[in-house]
C-alpha cells in the first residue's frame, strides 16, 4: 500500500505544480457553478411578477374586466384557467395561488353600498403562506382602486349626486316605481359621501364597507421538490465538471508519463502493474475528493446549497468517482500521445457532457434529446448529486443512479486495465 | 572473437558472474530485434554495447531491466535471479536513453519519489539522495524544479535517479547524448567511480572513443546480432589489423603494417639511417564500420 500512497503522492503533487490543470480542475467547475448560478438564479429569484391561475365562474363584463386588469399590472403573472386546472397547478408547485371568480362577481362589483360584495376564493399552499398573503393583499388593492377612481373627489361626486336628485325630482317621465328607489339610494349616497374621512375629524368615519370579500382555501400538495436557488442546480454541474477535469488530467498524465519515459522507470522499479495503476487511480479519487469537498463548502457557506441528506451525497459522490476514475482508466488506454489523449478524451467527454446536462440543465432541454442523456454517466452522476441536494430522493431512488455509475465504471475500469500499454 | 551465425565464442570469464543472456530472442512482430544473444558480464567491468542506429542495443538494455519480455533464451542476474521478479530489480539501475523524470518535481523530490519506490525510507532515504545529488554535482540545484535544468544537468540527473537506491548492476542507455563536452566528461568521471566502488555498468553508445576510453570489454550488435566481443584492444587487433609503421628517409616514406613495429623499426634503423618515424594504431570506429559497414541506418 505504501508504494500505491507514494505513486498517489507524487500526482497530486504535479497536480497542484502544474498552473493550468489546476485551473481546469479548480477553476473551472466553480465558474460554471457561480457564473451560471447567477445567471439561472435571477429569473427565478426576483421576478416581480407572481404566478396565479385566475378562473373565471362568473364570465361577466365586470369579471372579464377584472382578470385583464390583473394581467396588465407589474403584480400578477395570469394564467387563466378552469377550476380544475388551476387547483391542480397550485398542488404541483407550478402556480403560486388559484384565484376563483365566483358566480355573481359581476354584479357586485355594479353595486356600491349596498348587498354582498363581490366573491373570490383563493387556493394556495399552506405552506407558501407568506406567498398568499400577498396575494390576499394584491388582489385587495386592486379592487379597491376602482373604487378609489370613483369616489376619488367625493365633493364633485356629491354636487353630482344632488344634481341628479334635482333632476330625478323635477323629471315629470319617471314612475313613481323608480323615482322613489332611485332617490332613496341617491340620498344614501349623499349622506355616505358627507361623512368626513379618518383623518379629517369629526368621529368615526364612513361605515365599514369591502370591496371585495376573498375566501380562502388550503391546497395539500405533497412537499416541494425542485431547487431552491440556481446554484443547487448549477453546484452538481460544476462538481461534475470538476470531476471530469480530474479524469481528463490524469488519463492524459498516464500518456504523459508514457511518453517521456517515467512510466519505463516505474515500471523497472520493484513495483508492481497493479500497484502503478492502483496509485494514479488513488491519485484520480483524492484529487476529485478534494474538488468535491471545496466546492461543496463554498456552495454551503457562500451560496445556500446544502445536501438534504449527507449520507446519499456521499453515496452519489462515491458512485460517481467510480464511473470516473473507470472512464479515466479507459482514457488513458485510447491515446498514444498526449495531443491524441486530449482530442480522445475531450472528444468523448465534451458530448456525455452536453447531453447529460453539464452544461445546460436537462429541463431546458427538448424531451427527445433529454432522452438521449440517458447513454451518459454525467446525466446519472448529476441526478445522483441532484438526488441528495435538493431533489428529495430516498435510498431506493438513489440505486438507479447510483448503480448505474458503479457498473459504468467498473467495466470501463476493466476495459482500460485489459487495453492500457504501459510501454511506449 | 568472430561471429558466426549470432553466436560468439565469449572469453573464458574467470570473476564472478553478474549477468549471463543465454540464447535471448526479441521480435516485434515480424522485425528480430535480438537474435540469439549470448552474454557473460562480470561483476565490476565495464561493458559496452556498441551497434548502428536499430542493432538492438535499447531492446537488450531494456530485455535486462525486465520492461521486456524475451520471446526465447534466458536472462539470469546474479547467477539465477530473472529480472521480472521484484527483489532483483532492487539490484538494478536504469538511465534510459530519454530523460526520465518529473519537470514539475525538484531534483530532490524526483529523486526522493524513485527512492521510495525501491524501498527507502527516512534517513537511510535522505542519505542516499543527497549521496547521489552530491556524486552528479547537483547539491546546489536540489530544490529547483528539474524544468529550469540545462541539458547536462538532466542528464546528470537522469544519471543520479539511476544510482539513488545504491544498485549493483547499472544500465547506461546513451548516457552522454545531446550534452555539452563539460558534462560529458562529468558523467565519464562518475562512471568511473561507479566501476571503482564495485558496480557492474552496461553501457550503450554510439561514441567510439567513449566505449574505448571506458569500457573494459565491447559487445559490437547489428541487425540484433552480436558479431564481436572481446577488449577494445582485442577487437583492434583481430578486426582492424596490425598498426602501421610510418619511416621517412629524405623524401622516401615507407609504410608497414606489423604486429611488432618496434623490431621492425630496428631493423630498418640497421639498414639505414631513419629521419622520422610514426605509429598509426587502428581505432575502435575503424572495428566498427568494418563490421558493420559503411551503409546508412534510419
Amino acid at each position: 500500500m505504501r508504494y500505491i500512497w507514494t505513486l498517489a503522492q507524487k500526482d497530486l503533487r504535479l497536480l497542484f505544480r502544474n498552473k493550468a490543470a489546476l485551473f481546469f480542475t479548480f477553476g473551472w467547475p466553480l465558474v460554471i457553478a457561480v457564473l451560471f448560478g447567477a445567471i439561472f438564479s435571477s429569473p427565478d429569484e426576483h421576478s416581480p411578477r407572481i404566478a396565479i391561475a385566475v378562473v373565471d365562474e362568473d364570465q361577466t363584463s365586470g369579471s372579464r374586466e377584472f382578470t385583464a386588469q390583473l394581467g396588465e399590472g407589474k403584480d400578477f403573472n395570469v394564467l387563466a384557467a378552469g377550476r380544475d386546472a388551476a387547483i391542480t397547478l397550485v398542488r404541483q408547485g407550478e402556480r403560486a395561488a388559484a384565484l376563483i371568480l365566483k358566480k355573481g362577481f359581476g354584479e357586485a362589483g355594479q353595486r356600491l353600498f349596498y348587498g354582498d360584495p363581490p366573491k373570490v376564493e383563493l387556493w394556495s399552499d399552506p405552506t407558501r403562506a407568506a406567498e398568499a398573503g400577498m396575494i390576499q393583499g394584491l388582489v385587495f388593492k386592486m379592487a379597491a382602486e376602482r373604487f378609489n377612481r370613483v369616489f376619488s373627489d367625493p365633493g364633485a361626486m356629491r354636487g353630482q349626486v344632488r344634481q341628479g336628485l334635482e333632476s330625478l325630482k323635477s323629471a315629470p317621465d319617471v314612475q313613481d316605481a323608480n323615482r322613489v328607489p332611485l332617490t332613496r339610494f341617491l340620498n344614501e349616497l349623499d349622506a355616505f359621501l358627507a361623512v368626513p374621512q379618518p383623518g379629517q375629524g369629526g368621529g368615526g368615519g364612513r361605515p365599514q364597507w369591502q370591496p371585495i370579500e376573498i375566501e380562502e382555501h388550503a391546497v395539500a400538495r405533497p412537499p416541494y421538490a425542485g431547487p431552491r436557488n440556481g446554484y443547487q442546480v448549477t453546484f452538481p454541474q460544476g462538481i461534475l465538471w470538476g470531476i471530469i477535469s480530474c479524469v481528463m488530467t490524469f488519463s492524459i498524465s498516464f500518456v504523459t508519463e508514457r511518453t517521456h519515459g517515467t512510466l519505463m522507470r516505474l515500471q523497472a522499479s520493484p513495483i508492481t502493474r497493479f500497484q502503478l495503476l492502483a496509485g494514479k487511480s488513488l491519485a484520480c479519487v483524492l484529487a476529485i475528493l478534494i474538488v468535491v469537498t471545496c466546492l461543496i463548502v463554498l456552495a454551503r457557506l457562500g451560496f445556500r446549497v446544502t445536501p438534504q441528506s449527507f449520507p446519499l451525497f456521499l453515496l452519489a459522490v462515491f458512485s460517481t468517482m467510480i464511473a470516473f476514475v473507470g472512464m479515466m482508466m479507459l482514457l488513458a488506454s485510447l491515446g498514444k500521445t498526449e495531443a491524441a489523449a486530449a482530442g480522445t478524451g475531450w472528444a468523448i467527454m465534451l458530448p456525455l457532457s452536453m447531453l447529460g446536462g453539464g452544461m445546460v440543465p436537462l429541463f431546458i432541454m427538448p424531451g427527445w434529446l433529454a432522452k438521449v442523456g440517458y447513454l451518459s454517466p454525467v446525466r446519472w452522476g448529476i441526478l445522483a448529486l441532484e438526488g441528495s441536494i435538493w431533489r428529495r430522493f430516498s435510498l431506493s431512488e438513489m440505486a438507479v443512479p447510483c448503480g448505474i455509475l458503479v457498473a459504468v465504471g467498473v467495466a470501463c475500469f476493466i476495459a482500460g486495465v485489459r487495453w492500457i500499454r504501459l510501454d511506449k | 572473437m568472430l561471429a558466426n551465425s549470432g553466436l560468439v565464442r565469449v572469453p573464458a570469464v574467470e570473476t564472478h558472474l553478474m549477468l549471463e543472456l543465454e540464447s535471448v530472442r526479441k521480435t516485434y512482430g515480424a522485425c528480430l530485434a535480438v537474435d540469439a544473444l549470448n552474454l557473460q558480464i562480470r561483476q565490476g567491468e565495464i561493458f559496452g554495447l556498441l551497434g548502428p542506429n536499430g542493432a538492438g542495443k535499447t531492446t537488450t538494455i531494456h530485455l535486462i531491466a525486465g520492461l521486456l519480455q524475451p520471446d526465447g533464451g534466458a536472462i539470469r542476474i546474479g547467477g539465477s535471479g530473472s529480472p521480472s521478479d521484484p527483489a532483483i530489480r532492487l539490484r538494478l539501475g536504469i538511465a534510459p536513453q530519454m530523460l526520465s523524470h518529473y519537470e514539475f518535481l525538484s531534483a530532490r523530490e524526483n529523486l526522493g519519489f524513485f527512492g521510495r519506490l525501491y524501498g527507502l525510507r527516512g534517513r537511510r532515504l535522505s542519505e542516499r539522495v543527497f549521496d547521489a545529488l552530491a556524486f552528479v554535482g547537483l547539491e546546489n540545484q536540489k530544490g529547483q524544479a528539474v524544468r529550469t535544468f540545462s541539458g547536462g544537468m538532466k542528464r546528470r540527473l537522469n544519471l543520479a535517479i539511476a544510482i539513488v537506491h545504491d544498485p549493483e548492476i547499472i544500465l547506461l542507455d546513451e548516457p552522454t547524448a545531446g550534452v555539452d563536452p563539460q558534462s560529458r566528461n562529468a558523467i565519464y568521471e562518475n562512471i568511473l567511480a561507479l566501476k571503482r566502488q564495485g558496480r557492474t555498468l552496461i553501457y550503450t553508445t554510439h561514441y567510439m572513443e567513449e566505449a574505448q576510453r571506458l569500457c573494459d570489454r565491447v559487445g559490437i550488435l547489428d541487425h540484433g546480432r552480436l558479431l564481436a566481443l572481446d577488449t577494445v584492444a582485442g577487437l583492434i587487433q583481430t578486426h582492424a589489423g596490425a598498426a602501421t609503421l610510418i619511416v621517412s628517409r629524405g623524401d622516401q616514406e615507407i609504410r608497414m603494417c606489423t604486429p611488432e613495429p618496434l623490431a621492425v623499426l630496428n631493423e630498418l634503423a640497421r639498414e639505414a639511417p631513419v629521419d622520422r618515424f610514426r605509429l598509426e594504431q587502428a581505432t575502435l570506429e575503424q572495428v566498427f564500420l568494418q563490421l558493420t559497414g559503411r551503409t546508412l541506418r534510419d
